[in-house]
């Protein structure tokens, strides 16, 4: 794991507020993948992205899944690789990050505003709104 | 009641065989979470947010059998996703209880009159009841209404079954003290064996980001929850972990002391964060960067953890590490009543920065 250098290096016993982690709105991001930094940093967000995103290959495969895992520290892209479970099969399938064309994130990012704020907001529109046994549902599971 | 005295001696010979073969990286609990799905879909969880795909994807009992004869952990707590969810539940935890493990079962509870016709009341294993508070609280922390009175009464029927059962609650800022002072009244009233706690902290793949606890919080909260306790209370946790929660004490994190397994396999390096996966347990003690992780790292994403996942291994291995250890540990359980002149338990005790609102049913917000 790379520690971004934006972030402050912690001082946990003096913070009266724990800062917590900024997530970005990357659904339907095309990363551009010209740079080997560039590809680095695109694969390191594909990681951490809650969604199904669309790998395609240099052979024009393409494969969507869920990214699980990734190898971002090889000295080479050669040497760095990502993990994918494809949507349509139960597998593991290990991609070098030298042999990927494009990425897009293509699935519903499934962390999107999910916040407490939100459910706090939603709970006091329901209840204005009169209504009893007010809660969040569990996503469908029907595919996107 | 209360943990079974078997199991005290399997953790503690378990423990010391380890520390005379040398050992110095050992699990002690295998987190094995059988699935992601769950029945809630609480703000404070980062456990959920997956591809439909990947939620309809379960750890077969062989898959969770292999795994635990691997890593060879004495316990076995079962989180997820909601367990109770997983159609092969009650085969898994049957297995393991034949393989002698000490199961806990994390559940929310909804679904617990309903299928607890599937187990059995073993020695072995115990119910875990996700509770984070009295009524109020826990429905709005789970994000769901009536969602308290379903897990009690599903408590009430494991119990009147003869199951072993325990509460898990965590706390996120703003919790109230006196609150939860009551509400382990009222589960030691329901009869439960015991209660765990965990501060929640803001591990980077919660969607929620603005209701945990800095580390500063947690100990003042923890010192106001758990000094001056009462007689019929009791922590199904290692006490130095209560100690080191109240910062009466201080530990390095030892993630590997309760690996995980899922659907992606060994993950790295703890419960909470996902640093990625390794396919064995060998893999994922040999290549993890374990220097990288610890609020004692400078790693940010560690800054504020103070959870039993990375810490109690390390209240664990404080009591059977060495002589002070271990009396500190009697100590602790002799003497557990922690008087603190300095904490008023009668009163409330208002968050002194909250960096939310508090928000509880029946009260609007001010905003």
């Amino acid at each position: 794991m790379s520690i971004p250098d934006s972030l402050p290096k912690a001082a946990p016993h003096d913070l009266e507020n724990a800062p917590g982690t900024l997530h970005e709105n990357l659904e339907g991001w095309v990363p551009p993948l010209a740079t080997e930094e560039e590809i680095r940093t695109a694969f390191e967000k594909a990681f951490d992205y809650r969604g199904d995103l669309t790998v395609t290959l240099k052979n024009g495969q393409k494969i969507e899944g869920y990214i699980f895992d990734r190898n971002n520290d090889g000295p080479t892209l050669r040497d760095c690789m990502l993990r994918v479970m494809p949507k349509d099969r139960a597998d593991k399938i290990k991609i070098p990050y030298s042999e990927i064309a494009a990425l897009a994130f293509t699935g519903k990012d499934t962390a999107a505003g999910k916040s407490f704020a939100a459910w706090v907001k939603r709970y006091w529109e329901k209840k204005a709104a009169g209504e009893n046994n007010i809660g969040i549902e569990s996503d469908a599971l029907e595919e996107d | 009641m209360g943990v079974p005295v078997s199991q005290m001696w399997t953790v503690a010979s378990y423990v010391i065989g380890q520390k005379l073969r040398g050992r110095k990286q050992y699990p002690v609990v295998l987190m094995l979470e059988p699935l992601f799905r769950c029945n809630l879909a609480c703000a404070g969880c980062g456990k959920i947010q997956y591809p439909a795909h990947i939620l309809k994807t379960d750890l077969t009992p062989e898959q969770c059998f292999a795994a635990v004869e691997e890593c060879g952990a004495p316990l076995v707590s079962i989180p997820g996703g909601e367990p109770l969810m997983h159609p092969q539940i009650a085969e898994i935890v049957e297995g393991l209880v034949a393989r002698k493990k000490y199961v806990y079962l994390c559940t929310n509870g909804l679904l617990l009159k309903e299928k607890i016709d599937q187990f059995k009341p073993s020695k072995y294993f115990s119910f875990v009841v996700h509770m984070d508070g009295q009524r109020e609280h826990h429905d709005f922390a789970v994000c769901r209404e009536g969602t308290y009175d379903k897990a009690v009464d599903g408590i009430r029927e494991a119990l009147q079954r003869g199951f072993r059962l325990t509460t898990n609650t965590t706390l996120f800022d703003g919790a109230d003290a006196k609150s939860v002072r009551e509400f382990f009244d009222d589960m030691m009233e329901l009869g439960v064996e015991g209660m765990m706690l965990s501060p929640g902290y803001t591990y980077d793949k919660a969607p929620d980001q603005d209701h945990f606890l800095s580390k500063k919080k947690t100990r003042r909260l923890f010192r106001q929850i758990l000094s001056n306790r009462r007689e019929k209370w009791c922590f199904n946790m290692s006490p130095l972990f209560l100690e080191y929660l109240m910062g009466r004490r201080e530990y390095r994190c030892t993630p590997w002391g309760m690996p995980t397994y899922n659907i992606f396999g060994w993950q790295k390096p703890c419960y909470l964060l996902q640093d990625g996966y390794a396919d064995t347990f060998e893999e994922l003690l040999r290549d993890t960067n374990w220097e990288r992780y610890g609020t004692e790292s400078g790693n940010p994403k560690c800054a504020n953890c103070m959870v039993h996942s990375g810490y109690e291994a390390s209240a664990v291995n404080d009591t059977f590490g060495s002589l002070g250890g271990f009396a500190a540990t009697v100590r602790a359980t002799l003497f557990d009543k922690y008087p603190d002149p300095d904490v008023d338990d009668d009163t409330p005790m208002a968050p002194r920065r909250s960096s939310g609102p508090l928000v509880q049913i029946g009260a609007a917000p001010d905003a």
